[in-house]
């Protein structure tokens, strides 16, 4: 059955077959890679949460510093303190998954209703939110954590609450630039023809069934970069402050020994952030290609 | 831990003598001249003057380039340099010291060189003690009453009162007259604290685009002009790539080899590590303002529960000693008969048993509901690591019997300021680098308590403070001694530190560099007698 507003160009296109179907194998391979990833992400936490880990992640060991892989039951080895790394490794998806869940609301709602207005009003409202997204845009974004950092103290969350804010251009201007080539379509008359009030076309015709989509992606990508920033600020020394672990700390720590051919404190976070970052951008990249660039191939 | 708190005092030793004075030219000692030194430091000295500066890397630098009224040698005794001979007079408040006649300044470019006279000596101690000066100096000098010129080549000074070794004192560096653009006060502004000259065996040449000090011979250098042609002296932001860059042959040495590097320089035949002795400690420092580390049974129970001798061995590979107390280990005034404290843990919880603190439902320490958790501020270094671990070992160590400890990490300048200034902590980690070791009044005193002064924890004690001011006016040596070794007990017991260990220093050089003999805290003063074979100045 056909529903009237996909009569009036709204909603997916009229095909039979379910989305997976229509896609190629190597969107389907990125984001199966995606979902294992993310998927690991969150036994990981909920495996940090339970505290139900090989070892106690901050048991300090004299005798064990530096300990390579497999010895005395140290799967990855043991850090500069003799702690266990697969412990710590596991625990320190706890620094990033609620901070970077909330630079991601951040940049996402707020994005959201600034590109929104923008897009939907137009006019003034357009300026005024350019100009506000040209602003934040144009503040290098290491330069205002370090600001802030300065300020207050070095605080996972501070941290993430810039990374949300610096984020929001993006959001905004995707957002604002889909509604802008939405409005000229023909479903969008039709509502307004029903006499729909305004929030309802916004929330419901233009954000729910047009953006969903682009929101998960951006969603994605964001958590991608939440674990990037995290990582280079820890390698200033300014992220997730020891002892508690995060992946950009753990390379920090571990790169002082690298010289001396002990590479297995860097290299086991140092791989863990590239696998998991390239998970999410992959996810985000074949969530793109099968939803938003349908029509386009 | 290269970013110490310097306290710069004075060392000991009355020697008065009289030197043959050489002719300015080469050493003829049969040795050869010719080569570079490029060596490593750690990061890139503010300023280059021996006023302004209170870094060990700018300490260094100025080493070469200048030279005091007198020189302290290898075996600590005082020897003449810019003065060939001098007098006290019997009540010990004057000192009269006659000039070398042969010394001139490095000459600026294109300028004739000038020759080293008495008003560059009254002229450098004036511009030290002007209330605009930028310097840590002046504290050192306030025993000084008032300072004459006795024609080109004499000085006297009159001192307040007698001193106890008042001669090492006048080892501090003179400046040139002409020197600073102010004529009446340095401040880190002027042109001369980037670009100085003095009389030393070195002339600065060069600050190159890589930040690179270059230092050239001196030819009309006064003790002969030094062996080695030129001195480099190399930034590094990153220290482990230091000692890498020794192996590769970048540099030429390193000033301080990261305790954990010294296994591998140790096994390469190609390199030589040679031990001195820095003066120095380290230790955690209590805010006794805090009502929580006001009783000394808490402070007591903390050295009980941290086995030093562990963190010693594992992280700087047994490089080093364990001190007792406040005085700089190695020194006259350090009392070997108190021992260090014990690791026992349960000594350790007894004590704060008896301080009324008992486990709470969390397994925290707590007394009349308050927790045992106190704050401990340590500044974020890149090369810090060696610091992270300690803090982060002694985290673990007072987490076993019961005590919280919330690290802080803190940019250098922010930590300074809530140490220094607001006194905002319970616990710091940090060093002392003494270079006399028998002056503690500017740590201990509780005059010394307040913005900026060094008695940072608060510690006041009317005992010690009669002891301190005791010991600083006895001009009787053994009385002296006496009077420290009971302070070095007071403190031992009192506790108002955590006195951790002194830390071996090694520099790693290449061995082609000959005759290296190094002044334990100046470093380079004997620079000016290294040399390198002629097969290997490439």
């Amino acid at each position: 059955m056909t529903r009237y507003s996909q009569i009036a160009g709204e909603g997916r296109d009229a095909s039979d077959l379910p989305v997976w179907r229509s896609a190629d194998t190597l969107d389907l391979a990125y984001i199966g890679y995606g979902l294992l990833i993310v998927a690991l992400v969150l036994v990981s936490y909920v495996l940090g949460v339970f505290n139900w880990l090989p070892h106690d992640p901050e048991q300090i060991r004299f005798d064990l510093l530096n300990a390579p892989p497999g010895s005395a039951g140290h799967l990855l080895g043991t850090d500069f303190l003799g702690r266990d790394i697969l412990s710590r490794l596991i625990v320190a998806i706890q620094a990033y998954f609620l901070p970077g869940l909330v630079a991601i609301v951040i940049s996402l709602m707020v994005g959201t209703t600034l590109g929104a207005l923008a897009g939907y009003r137009g006019g003034e409202v357009e300026v005024l939110v350019t100009y506000v997204n040209n602003l934040v845009d144009s503040f290098p974004r290491l330069v205002l954590i370090l600001l802030v950092i300065a300020a207050f103290k070095a605080d996972i969350y501070y941290i993430m609450i810039i990374v949300g804010v610096t984020g929001v251009p993006v959001v905004a201007s995707l957002v604002a630039g889909k509604i802008a080539f939405l409005r000229q379509k023909h479903f969008i008359e039709a509502a307004l023809v029903l006499g729909l009030p305004s929030h309802v076309i916004v929330l419901k015709h233009i954000l729910w069934y047009h953006c969903g989509p682009l929101l998960v992606i951006r969603a994605t990508i964001g958590m991608g970069e939440a674990i990037l920033i995290e990582t280079s600020l820890s390698y200033l020394g300014f992220g997730v402050q020891e002892p508690m672990p995060s992946w950009g700390n753990m390379v920090q720590a571990g790169a002082n020994y690298f010289f001396q051919g002990k590479f297995w404190p860097s290299t086991a976070p140092a791989l863990a952030i590239l696998l998991t970052i390239l998970g999410f951008h992959l996810l985000g990249d074949g969530l793109n290609s099968i939803l938003e660039d349908r029509g386009g191939k | 831990m290269n970013k110490r708190i310097v306290v710069v005092l004075s060392i000991l030793a009355v020697v008065v003598g009289t030197p043959p004075v050489s002719p300015a030219g080469p050493k003829n000692d049969g040795r050869p001249d010719g080569g570079t030194l490029g060596y490593g430091e750690y990061g890139r000295p503010s300023t280059l003057d021996p006023i302004t500066s209170n870094e060990m890397v700018s300490l260094r630098i100025t080493e070469l380039v200048f030279n005091g009224l007198v020189g302290i040698d290898e075996k600590q005794e005082i020897v003449p340099e810019l003065a060939e001979r001098w007098e006290a007079s019997k009540d010990s408040r004057t000192y009269t010291f006659f000039l070398r006649k042969d010394v001139m300044w490095h000459p600026r470019e294109g300028e004739e060189a000038k020759p080293f006279t008495a008003d560059d000596v009254v002229f450098t101690y004036k511009i030290m003690m002007h209330p605009k000066t930028t310097t840590p100096l002046k504290v050192r000098y306030e025993f000084i009453e008032s300072v004459e010129k006795l024609g080109d080549y004499g000085v006297q000074f009159t001192l307040k009162r007698p001193i106890l070794n008042a001669l090492a004192k006048f080892s501090f560096k003179v400046i040139p007259k002409h020197g600073p653009s102010h004529p009446l006060y340095l401040t880190r502004e002027d042109p001369f604290v980037r670009h100085p000259i003095g009389t030393g065996p070195f002339v600065v040449k060069t600050i190159t685009t890589d930040r690179e000090i270059v230092l050239v011979a001196n030819e009309n250098y006064f003790k002969g002009r030094p062996h080695i042609n030129r001195f480099i002296s190399k930034p590094f932001a990153d220290q482990n790539i230091m000692t890498q860059a020794l192996m590769f042959n970048a540099i030429d040495m390193v000033v301080l080899v990261n305790p954990r590097d010294i296994p591998e320089l140790q096994g390469d035949k190609r390199f030589v590590l040679q031990p001195y002795n820095a003066l120095s400690y380290a230790f955690f420092g209590y805010n006794v303002r805090s009502p929580l580390l006001a009783d000394k049974r808490v402070r007591q129970a903390f050295a009980y529960a941290v086995n030093r001798q562990e963190v010693l061995d594992s992280f700087f590979n047994g490089q080093g000693t364990l001190v007792s107390g406040p005085f700089a280990p190695g020194s006259w005034a350090y009392n070997l008969d108190v021992r260090p404290l014990p690791f026992d843990p349960q000594k350790a919880v007894a004590l704060l048993r008896q301080a009324g603190f008992a486990p709470g439902p969390d397994g925290t320490l707590q007394k009349d509901g308050k927790k045992l958790t106190l704050s401990l501020k340590v500044p974020i270094e890149k090369e810090s690591e060696a610091v992270k671990r300690v803090v982060l070992a002694f985290q673990n160590y007072l987490k076993n019997i019961g005590v919280a400890i919330k690290v802080e990490f803190k940019e250098w300048q922010a930590w300074k300021e809530s140490v220094f200034q607001e006194h905002d902590f319970d616990i710091v980690f940090a060093s002392w680098v003494f270079d006399d070791s028998a002056d503690i009044s500017s740590l201990f005193h509780s005059a010394e308590i307040g913005a900026w002064k060094n008695n940072f924890g608060g510690y006041s004690n009317p005992e010690v403070d009669g002891l301190i001011v005791e010991s600083k006016l006895t001009l009787d040596h053994e009385k002296r001694r006496t009077i420290n070794r009971k302070l070095h007990t007071i403190l031992a017991e009192e506790a108002p530190y955590t006195f951790l260990w002194t830390l071996t220093n090694y520099s790693g050089y290449h061995k082609k560099l000959r005759r290296v003999a190094i002044h334990p805290y100046k470093f380079f003063s004997f620079a000016d007698e290294w040399f390198i074979p002629a097969a290997d100045q490439k």
